[in-house]
């Protein structure tokens, strides 16, 4: 249908910055001043369903969009004219429609002027992009399915459209949607190939069908679509109701969220200072082995004494590989510095090894709610027999 | 039918970020992988001797940015801002205290748009960093992630500070 043909184009441009775009939507143009052709020799009514398929095979048909086209034209008043149509514009609808609007490119000997101005105009126009545009071009062909006009209403508006701009193609969908208001009973909302972000919105029955307030309708559902899903993610949002309340339930949970991350961070970068801090000691111990090493006062975690160390020596392979080994070998076992010493430099290959799996397992058993701290002991007990009889071999 | 087709449909125009947010951010296999970058990336913070709290928060950040693949607009900004953003906070903040109160009021325009909803959607995206001009519905997007993408930043920190405590609490 040619009302649809600079709205599609407006579309195409907003969605889409690609000069490929652009060669898309003049081959796309072309195949619509040929289907406008071709349909003056057809009665009013199929032609009107050809556009419908014309419009959405323009997007790339999809099944869903061969479903809606099929749905809508089940709308029609006559069936039985419009399968013929619908099968013939089908072929043209399905599949790589890119490839077949260029099989149709061939038959259209000349894009008339006036399509070719259209695409210029709506290419300058479209430059400034906003999504309510997109959104009331959408909807006005939206309005426009539904409508039964003949041709010549349809053409001359197309030539009012294209020399106008946005305000008065609104004025004309509202024209044409106050024709068509008790028209569509379906409720759909279709969306079209992941090619060209393009919402077809159909008004539901007993709504406005005005193009800004189905604009608002896509919108607000947009909206309420995401809420939902932040209700699920933020405790305690289910029991208030209302777009405030639920807003400011967000806003605490991501303060407090950040709030735990900078108090965290805090302890992190406290703890961070002190791990250095007994690295060197150890290694001034190892300098002096008669002093024995200091170690820190906190004796509250005893459970993940050992295994933590591991783990964390582990960590610290990255850094230096003989501090963390002599680190590893005076907190594991109550040896002397001296022979951790002497240990460390030939135990450091096969530790290394089994640090990366003690991690590892750490880190999966610490996932597992409630179960970590005896498989811990257990692999701290047997790792450090491990190292016992190394060390005393 | 249709319309289930049609959310399809949707779902794979929109970036298939909502669903996939919660599920990649809540995976193990996540959270394992930030808590052994944080700890690399904690260690460059701690060799320079810097070890402040803000330093340690900004890697913590920036290894969870890293992680979103650059997906999502916080992320990024996150990665691109991280020094930049701070100097501006305190030019911004010198400037306040800087200017008179009477000066503020009249630079700003007279409210013309005083609805509880906006203001609070503008606080929202005050708080998720890199967006402060985004619309509503991309800026709900955002905050779902971002809210996953913090929930497991703050498990794997505890979990490294609980290692970390034990650890240097140690041979007790």
């Amino acid at each position: 249908m040619n009302s649809g043909l600079p709205e599609m184009l407006h579309c195409l441009n907003l969605t889409s910055e690609n000069c490929e775009m652009s060669v898309l939507e003049r081959q796309r143009s072309c195949l619509k001043w040929q289907q406008e052709q071709l349909s003056h020799h057809h009665p009013p009514i199929p032609y009107f369903n050809g556009n419908d398929h014309l419009a959405y095979s323009g997007f790339h048909g999809d099944q869903a969009l061969s479903d809606l086209v099929l749905n809508g034209g089940a709308m029609k008043p006559d069936p039985g004219v419009e399968h013929d149509d619908f099968r013939r514009f089908m072929n043209y609808g399905s599949g790589t429609t890119d490839f077949q609007i260029s099989s149709a490119l061939p038959r259209t000997v000349s894009c008339p002027p006036y399509v070719a101005a259209a695409s210029v105009d709506s290419a300058a126009a479209g430059k400034e992009s906003c999504k309510k545009r997109k959104a009331d071009r959408s909807h006005k062909i939206a309005a426009e399915e539904k409508k039964m006009k003949g041709c010549a209403e349809e053409e001359s508006k197309i030539t009012e459209q294209n020399s106008n701009s946005k305000s008065t193609t609104t004025t004309i969908s509202t024209s044409a949607n106050k024709n068509s208001k008790g028209a569509s009973a379906n409720a759909k909302k279709a969306s079209d190939a992941p090619k060209t972000d393009y919402i077809h919105v159909r008004a539901r029955r007993g709504q406005a069908t005005d193009s800004h307030s189905l604009a608002e309708r896509v919108r607000r559902e947009k909206i309420s679509e995401r809420m939902k899903y932040l209700q699920d993610l933020v405790p305690g949002c289910n029991k208030v109701t209302g777009k405030a309340s639920m807003l400011d339930e967000i806003i605490n949970y991501v303060q407090s969220l950040q709030r735990q991350v900078e108090f965290l961070s805090m302890k992190l970068a406290a703890i961070n200072p002190r791990l250095d801090f007994d690295i060197e000691n150890y290694i001034l111990k190892e300098m002096f082995p008669a002093c024995p090493p200091a170690m820190e006062p906190d004796h509250s975690h005893l459970q993940f004494n050992t295994s933590v160390e591991e783990v964390s020596g582990s960590g610290l392979e990255m850094v230096v590989d003989p501090m963390d080994a002599t680190l590893r070998r005076t907190i594991s076992a109550p040896i002397t510095v001296q022979q951790s010493f002497l240990d460390s430099s030939s135990l450091n290959q096969t530790q290394q090894v089994t640090w990366e799996d003690e991690l590892r397992n750490l880190y999966s058993m610490e996932y597992q709610q409630g179960r970590s701290t005896p498989f811990i002991s257990q692999q701290i007990t047997g790792f450090l027999e491990a190292n016992h009889v190394k060390l005393e071999m | 039918m249709a319309e289930s087709s049609n959310s399809d449909a949707n779902s794979r125009k929109r970036r298939k970020i909502d669903p996939d947010s919660q599920t990649r951010w809540r995976s193990e296999a996540e959270q394992r992988i930030y808590s052994s970058k944080l700890m690399d990336a904690l260690h460059h913070v701690r060799r320079p001797g810097s070890g402040g709290h803000d330093a340690v928060r900004d890697a913590a950040d920036r290894v969870l940015a890293a992680s979103a693949r650059g997906r999502t607009r916080w992320s990024r900004a996150i990665l691109t801002n991280r020094l930049s953003l701070r100097l501006a906070q305190i030019n911004r903040k010198h400037k306040k205290a800087a200017k008179p109160s009477a000066g503020k009021s009249c630079s700003r325009k007279p409210a013309k748009k005083l609805p509880p909803v906006e203001s609070k959607v503008k606080v929202l995206s005050r708080l998720v960093p890199g967006c402060r001009k985004v619309s509503l519905p991309n800026l709900l997007e955002e905050t779902t992630d971002y809210i996953a993408a913090l929930e497991m930043q703050v498990k794997a920190m505890t979990f490294l500070t609980g290692l970390l405590n034990a650890g240097a609490a140690a041979p007790a």
